[in-house]
C-alpha cells in the first residue's frame, strides 16, 4: 500500500519534470478536486455503513478535542524549537508548523504574508508531513496507538491520509480522524495569522 | 467546506441505502482515488520549474520543520490518549 503511494508520487514527479503532455494524465491532474470529492463521498459511505459508530462519539464527549489540541500544541512547540535551532524569528517558525500538514494553504499564505523563502519552507515541510504520514501510520498503529496515527496526519486526517488510517486502525478512529481534520483545518488560517503577528 | 458536505452526503447514502457489505468496495475506490490524488500532486510539483532548486536549497530547514513538530505532536497525543485506550481495553476485557 505505502509502496504504491510512493510509486504514484515518484511517477507523478517524473511526469511533471519531463514536461510531457498526455491527454488522460493531464485531465486527471487538472481535475484532482473532482477525485477528492469522489474520495470524500466513498469515505462517507465507509463511515455510514458502519453500524453503531455514532453512539461511540457520544461516549467520548470533550475527549474528541484532546487529539487536535495535542497536535496544535506539539506543532507550536516544534515551531519554537526549530526557530531557535535555525535562528529565525519564532513567529515565522510557528507559522510554518501551524500548517499542520496542509501544505498548499500554508505555503501560499505564508509566502504572501511573510516572504517566498518562508512560504517554500512551509510548503515543503508540510508536504513532507503528509507524505511521511503514509509511511509511519502502519508503524504508529502497532507501536503506539491508533490516535497517534491521527497526530502524524494533522489536518490531512480528514482527506488524503484517511484511507490509510482506515486500513490500519478502525472505523471509530476514522470518525475521530475526520473530526480532528475538520478542527485542524479550521484552525490553520487562524494560527498562521496569529503566529505571523508575533514577528 | 464542500468536501465535508460531500462526505456527509456519503455518510447519509451509506447509512440509509447501503449495507455493510458495500464497505469493502468503497474502501477499494477510496484507495484508488488516493493513488490518483498523490500522482496528480506529484505532477503539479514536478511541473513547478523551481521545484528541484527549492528542494535542495531549503531541504534541511524543511526537514527540521517537518520532523520536530510531527514527532512532538505524536508524543503529546499518545501521552494524552494513553488513558483513553487503556480504559477501552479494560472495558473490552471486562466484557469478555
Amino acid at each position: 500500500m505505502v509502496l504504491c503511494m510512493i510509486c504514484a508520487l515518484v511517477l507523478g514527479l517524473l511526469y511533471g519534470l519531463s514536461g510531457a503532455e498526455w491527454g488522460l494524465i493531464d485531465v486527471v491532474s487538472r481535475h484532482s478536486d473532482l477525485i477528492l470529492y469522489l474520495l470524500m463521498f466513498f469515505i462517507g459511505i465507509s463511515i455510514g455503513t458502519q453500524r453503531g459508530i455514532f453512539s461511540k462519539i457520544k461516549e467520548y464527549h470533550f475527549k474528541i478535542f484532546v487529539i487536535p489540541i495535542g497536535i496544535i500544541v506539539g506543532s507550536f512547540v516544534g515551531g519554537v524549537v526549530c526557530s531557535l535551532i535555525l535562528d529565525i524569528p519564532v513567529g515565522y517558525g510557528t507559522a510554518i508548523t501551524s500548517g499542520l500538514g496542509w501544505y498548499s494553504l500554508a505555503g501560499v499564505t505564508i509566502g504572501s504574508l511573510a516572504n517566498a523563502q518562508m512560504g517554500s519552507i512551509a510548503f515543503l515541510s508540510n508536504l513532507m508531513r503528509e507524505i511521511a504520514s503514509f509511511m509511519v501510520i502502519p508503524f504508529l498503529a502497532t507501536r503506539f496507538n491508533s490516535f497517534a496515527c491521527i497526530a502524524s496526519a494533522g489536518a490531512t486526517s480528514e482527506d488524503t491520509t484517511l484511507p490509510i488510517i482506515l486500513k490500519y486502525t478502525n472505523e471509530e478512529t476514522v470518525v475521530m480522524s475526520v473530526f480532528n481534520g475538520i478542527i485542524c483545518s479550521m484552525m490553520v488560517p487562524v494560527l498562521i495569522s496569529a503566529c505571523l503577528k508575533m514577528v | 467546506m464542500d468536501v465535508i458536505i460531500i462526505m456527509c452526503l456519503g455518510i447519509l447514502v451509506g447509512r440509509l441505502f447501503l449495507t455493510p457489505r458495500i464497505k469493502k468496495a468503497s474502501e477499494t475506490i477510496s484507495v484508488m482515488c488516493t493513488v490518483l490524488l498523490i500522482f496528480s500532486m506529484g505532477v503539479t510539483l514536478g511541473g513547478n520549474e523551481n521545484f528541484l532548486d527549492e528542494l535542495s536549497a531549503l531541504g534541511f530547514s524543511s526537514l527540521l520543520f517537518f520532523l520536530v513538530p510531527t514527532a512532538l505532536s505524536v508524543v503529546i497525543v499518545y501521552l494524552l490518549t494513553r488513558k483513553m485506550t487503556k480504559k477501552e481495553t479494560g472495558q473490552e476485557r471486562a466484557g469478555e
